[in-house]
């Protein structure tokens, strides 16, 4: 039996911002830009939510489906760390506006960055376990930024967006390694969302958790797989991405722990095994609940860029994903040719070169109502039209969901035509 | 374990890390912030030393270690 991902996509918003910009704009040590290893961030605009960018991210793997494969996707789950509503999910909306069949399962899921891997990893499972042969489930990883001035650092490593994942029986993007995982998780307050419009994080509780989720993980993996090697079994590794820069530490701890190599050493196998998973996260920052698979697209679309395999030859891809709180995985799975050619229909370079780029007033002036995106208000009109001057600049190739606010609680929503 | 010993292989990690800096600042009263270690490189310290010395503490018994003189305490602890 074959399990796993047969199409991914991600969508990171019609707006960026140049790192650097930001970096100057809010006065921050220019020296620590390089630890980072950031180049843009991706900047929500005040008519996306989690609901347009999960539909956005999701429409073109749906539109792909013919009407009797769309039958099929008999589970929606969206993974997020936005949510509108105590009780409404997420899910409910894109349900709708995906058009996807009644005959679904609709359900939202949370537990951080980790929260898309977890419902994953079940929806794999159950495509595998043969209850609904020929079974479809799309996951959806979805989430807005909340920062501003107040979090220093990490507001230019703090992307937008999300990512969709479809599992099912051929899986052409992710063939994943049935009963190959690993996990570890513990009560921790490492970051945390207490309400609608702010963050809270301690960066050095959250990065301690990250390592130490990333040791205990592999342990598990290798008790469940034998003869697993970090070094040697993985020709490729897609981790969550905080921000680049932190994924490096983590390989390099790795590599000093389970294989004994020196940090020069390590310099070598990192450009090899792991750089072509950081080129979109360091364009998009940290997608949350989608950020390991937008690693895994930027993996997929730079195959042996840096001396790793080709997309001809078939190789395995170690996952690791991390979410505050804390719960973590580290699985894997295989990719190869179809892999490659699956997602390039996705084109994703396109979509991330086509952003507007925003000036640091620009940036600044939008986040007041970016902060409210998530504020249940009763009744809130937004203007999409205010910003063309943006929407002008971005180059925007299909039609795109937009929040136009919410009339009696409900969110309402209308199709942008690119026309 | 001798507490000098740990401090000696701290320090020997924090120079290796941060390669620019000057020997004599990294002393039992300050911090790895304060000698401009961020948070990548004092995970990497503590991380590096653990290894030196051959102790496994759990990382996230870390957290609470603000000074140079209370990592030091912690790994003597565990040592």
């Amino acid at each position: 039996m074959s399990a796993g991902i047969e199409a991914l996509n991600v969508y990171c918003g019609l707006a960026q911002i140049p790192v650097r910009s930001l970096f100057e704009g809010r006065g921050l040590d220019l020296d620590r830009m390089g630890n980072l290893m950031m180049r843009n961030r991706s900047v929500g605009l005040p008519f996306e939510d989690p609901v347009t960018n999960a539909v956005n991210a999701a429409v073109p793997i749906v539109d792909r489906l013919d009407p009797a494969e769309r039958d099929r996707v008999e589970i929606l789950i969206t993974s997020t760390e936005s949510g509108l509503d105590y009780s409404k999910s997420v899910a409910s909306y894109v349900h709708e506006y995906l058009g996807l069949p009644r005959s679904c399962r609709v359900v939202e899921v949370k537990q951080a960055c980790y929260a898309a891997t977890a419902a994953v990893q079940m929806a794999v499972a159950y495509v595998a376990s043969g209850v609904s042969p020929g079974a479809k489930a799309l996951v959806i990883a979805t989430d807005v930024a909340l920062v501003d001035e107040r979090a220093q650092y990490a507001e230019p490593a703090t992307g937008a967006g999300a990512a969709a994942v479809l599992v099912g029986e051929d899986p052409r993007v992710l063939d994943v390694d049935l009963g190959a995982f690993g996990n570890h998780s513990y009560e921790t307050l490492d970051s945390a969302r207490p309400s609608p419009s702010f963050d809270i994080a301690d960066s050095d509780r959250s990065l301690f958790a990250y390592l130490d989720c990333l040791t205990n993980c592999f342990e598990d993996y290798r008790s469940r797989v034998e003869g697993a090697d970090f070094a040697t079994t993985f020709d490729y590794l897609a981790m969550h991405t905080p921000f680049a820069g932190m994924v490096k530490a983590a390989h390099r701890k790795l590599m000093r722990e389970f294989t004994g190599t020196a940090p020069a050493e390590a310099e070598e196998d990192f450009t090899r095994r792991v750089l072509p998973s950081l080129a979109y996260p360091s364009a998009v920052g940290n997608l949350c609940s989608g950020s390991v698979y937008l690693a895994l697209c930027s993996l997929i679309d730079h195959l042996g860029d840096a001396g790793g395999p080709q997309p001809d030859d078939r190789a395995r891809v170690g996952l690791y994903s991390y979410g505050s709180g804390c719960s973590s995985e580290f699985f894997s799975g295989l990719v190869d040719r179809r892999s490659a050619e699956e997602l390039a229909a996705m084109r994703i370079p396109d979509h991330l070169a086509g952003r507007c780029a925003l000036t640091f007033e620009e940036y600044a002036g939008l986040l007041p109502a970016n902060l409210r995106c998530l504020v249940p208000d009763q009744d809130r009109r937004i203007d999409v039209e205010a910003y063309e001057g943006i929407l002008d600049r971005a180059r925007i190739d299909r039609d795109l969901l937009v929040n136009t606010g919410t009339k009696d609680y409900h969110r309402t929503y209308e199709w942008l035509s690119y026309e | 374990m001798n507490e000098d010993v740990i401090f000696e292989t701290v320090k020997r990690n924090v120079l290796e890390v941060l390669p620019d800096l000057e020997p004599d600042r990294v002393t039992m009263t300050g911090t790895l912030t304060d000698l401009g270690a961020n948070s990548v490189d004092r995970a990497d310290v503590v991380t590096m030393t653990m290894e030196d010395l051959g102790l496994v503490v759990p990382i996230a018994e870390f957290r609470d270690v603000h000074d140079i003189a209370s990592l030091v305490d912690l790994l003597k602890r565990q040592a």
